[in-house]
């Protein structure tokens, strides 16, 4: 859709960036002057609309110029105001009203100079505009990058030049330039990880720390190379806070993998899906705009009678309660969600400002997982549901994939394929789903066994993951049928990616005791694009499969309508 | 569901009061969007010029000095040929009452202020989709 290079839309919103700046230095300066009044005493009505105003509209376009922070914190404060602002607006005159200003508001006002300050010269050093959502990029067919921070250590050169073939990107900055540390950060957003020698970890740490202290972005993880392979040493190296040492000499090829899992993870666009029972609409508002700003997705319920249909619509990773809803209990209602099979293994957390450790330990045995004190501060809430997110994450992933082969089950490729033809719609792209089934498969098993059977299946397994993109999604459908779907992939090269992995597999030789066997496969490939529902491409596809096994088997058939 | 392209209009009125939203959202509607636009500071100056310029979708902010984003949209809708074009709104309070009164007063959607220079077009192409999905259903 872009008319203009992305190079020179960027330059030109850096100027109207600059303009802005400028301007919110102007505002924010005005609002001083007035919060200093409210120091003194000194603060009218009319004050009190001109900051709630401008504040208002701060809030709304600091984001847009890259300095969400800002914008937040603006919000936050224009709340403070809300009420009163709106009471006034409705009077006439407005003189004489007497106003009540919340303390700490001055505070907050000075806080909005700092960060403006702050954000001014960051741009400075930066000099660029993205202060787009980091997008982590992930495995493979795309580019993992990695930061090392080098101290006068040849070491981390010679690892730079025999990581090389991994195709990573590397960036390297030294360790005692920490403002080129600082911009390195800020501009390797999607980088997966920080790659440093032992002598350099204590002050990369701080630097990490202080880079990322403001904002409610991960941190990236450090690995650390060093020499003294010693517990005392490795147990110095975590407690400095490091996610990884690696001793000298480095194993390569582990190094390689335990970025590349980082960057996976990374990867993942949506962090998580919560929602959050609580009748205190505010409240409940400013949860869901602090983890929505932070990628996560997020529902507020103050109802709590529609609370199961919202469960089961929003299918949520975690559910944060309030202890109290109106005139429900939020311990009931946790027991009462857990009635539904589904939701036994949901991770309950409860926000509450119940600091009695008793009534704490009788909401746990009631069905709650774990407590987030009142008042939560944004920062922490992002942090703390992204992680309970991303293990309730791998949990279901356990609970999701097929213990033989580890590829997703049944039910969840089957969702996959309707996901896909959604997402086709939306995007146009044309999008391929294909069905697979080993030919003679009983025949494996009555002959060598199913032991044997079994080590069939995940060779294939195996073969299919080694082969497809990483946005390519795969399923042991049945016993020997398996299912893939390939996004913006067309019917071509579908066919041609499959009778590859086709022919390789049955190059393959099996060895059982003293003999050997090959085993070939089957496929049936149907264009998603060409069905108004999942269920009828894959009915094309699995036909497809039929009409392949009654020609002879091994190879691959489109499905065509006639 | 037909090519997304079709669905997408060509040209938007846009109503917004501050000069630096108004100057950053012409670059993400008109450069990187590829739209053709009318941008005006009011309400009034829309009214104003809409008849001329017959857009195929309107985007108001709410918030604003004089005419707000909701009593613009209904002296718009009063113009020969704008009763049916459709409206987004554009709010920094997005509270979901709110977005369930403007969807009452007749909007298609509503867009989250700050919003993304890079992704408005999308934003607003995605809100379209799903307002021509759900009258299809």
């Amino acid at each position: 859709m872009a008319l203009e290079s992305t190079g020179k839309i960027s330059s030109r919103l850096e100027v109207l960036r600059q303009r802005f700046l400028e301007r919110a230095k102007e505002d924010i300066q005005q609002l001083r002057t007035l919060a200093e009044k409210t120091r003194r005493g000194e603060f009218s009505a009319d004050g009190l609309l001109f900051c709630y105003q401008s504040l208002h509209r701060l809030s709304g376009s600091a984001g847009t110029f890259g300095l969400p922070e800002l914008g937040e914190a603006a919000k936050a404060l224009e709340k403070q105001l809300k009420v009163q602002a709106e009471e006034l607006g409705a009077l006439d005159d407005t003189v004489a009203h007497p106003v009540d200003i919340p303390a700490g508001f001055a505070d907050g006002i000075d806080a909005l100079a700092e960060l403006v300050e702050v954000k001014s010269q960051a741009v400075e050093q930066a000099g660029s505009y993205t202060e787009e959502p980091a997008t982590y990029k992930g495995s493979q067919g795309m580019q993992v990058s990695v930061l090392l921070v080098e101290k006068g250590d040849e070491r981390l050169a010679m690892l730079e030049k025999e990581m090389a073939p991994y195709g990573f990107s590397f960036t390297s900055v030294n360790c005692d330039d920490a403002g080129a540390l600082g911009n390195a950060l800020a501009e390797v957003r999607g980088a997966a990880a920080i790659l440093c020698r032992e002598s350099a970890l204590s002050d990369v740490m701080s630097l990490r720390n202080t880079s990322f202290e403001q904002s409610s972005r991960r941190r990236l993880p450090v690995i650390c190379l060093g020499s003294d392979n010693s517990f005392h040493n490795r147990y110095r190296v975590a407690e400095a806070g490091a996610f990884a040492f690696f001793p000298d000499p480095v194993d390569i090829p582990e190094l390689a993998e335990r970025i590349e899992s980082l960057a996976i993870e990374r990867s993942a666009n949506v962090q998580g899906r919560v929602l959050i029972v609580e009748d205190d609409a505010e409240l409940a508002e400013h949860y869901c705009l602090v983890l929505q700003a932070a990628g996560i997705e997020a529902q507020a319920v103050s109802e709590p009678l529609h609370l199961m249909s919202n469960l089961a619509d929003f299918e949520p990773d975690i559910v944060l309660m309030d202890v109290q809803i109106g005139e429900y209990s939020g311990v009931t209602l946790a027991r009462l969600i857990r009635f539904e099979p589904r939701w036994l293994s949901l991770p309950i957390i409860y926000l509450s400002s119940e600091d009695d450790p008793e009534n704490q330990l009788e909401a746990l045995s009631k069905g709650a997982d774990e407590f987030l004190m009142k008042p939560v501060s944004d920062s922490y809430l992002v942090r703390s549901v992204r992680i309970r997110c991303y293990r309730a994450r791998q949990l279901s992933e356990l609970m999701n994939r097929d213990s033989l082969t580890g590829l997703l089950k049944h039910s969840l490729i089957k969702e996959e394929v309707e996901k896909e033809l959604a997402r086709c719609r939306r995007s146009g792209e044309r999008s391929c789903v294909v069905m697979l089934d080993l030919d003679h498969f009983k025949t494996v098993n009555d002959t060598w066994g199913h032991s044997q059977g079994d080590i069939v299946i995940r060779t294939l397994a195996n073969l299919l993951r080694n082969r497809l993109r990483e946005t390519d999604m795969i399923g042991r459908y049945g016993g020997e049928e398996f299912l893939v779907v390939l996004p913006e992939c067309d019917v071509s090269s579908a066919t041609e990616l499959i009778r590859g992995i086709g022919e390789s597999f049955s190059a393959l030789f099996f060895v059982a005791g003293e003999s050997s066997y090959q085993v070939t496969l089957s496929a049936g490939i149907a264009a998603i694009n060409d069905f108004t529902n999942g269920e009828d491409a894959l009915n094309a596809a699995d036909q497809a499969l039929y009409e392949r096994k009654r020609g002879g088997r091994k190879g691959v058939t489109v499905y065509s309508s006639k | 569901m037909e090519n997304e392209q079709q669905v997408l209009p060509r040209t938007i009125l846009y109503v917004e009061d501050d000069p630096d939203i108004r100057a950053v959202a012409e670059i993400a509607l008109v450069d990187v969007g590829g739209f053709t636009t009318a941008i005006c500071e009011s309400g009034a100056e829309a009214v104003e010029r809409a008849p001329g310029f017959e857009p195929e979708l309107i985007l108001l902010d709410v918030m604003m000095p004089g005419m707000d984003g909701p009593t613009t949209m209904q002296a718009l809708r009063k113009i020969d040929g704008l009763e049916a074009v459709p409206v987004i709104f554009m709010t920094a309070r997005l509270q979901r009452s709110e977005i369930e009164e403007y969807r009452d007063l007749g909007a298609i959607g509503v867009i989250p202020k700050p919003f993304d220079p890079m992704t408005l077009s999308e934003q607003i192409a995605q809100i379209l989709t799903d307002a021509a999905e759900s009258n299809f259903r």
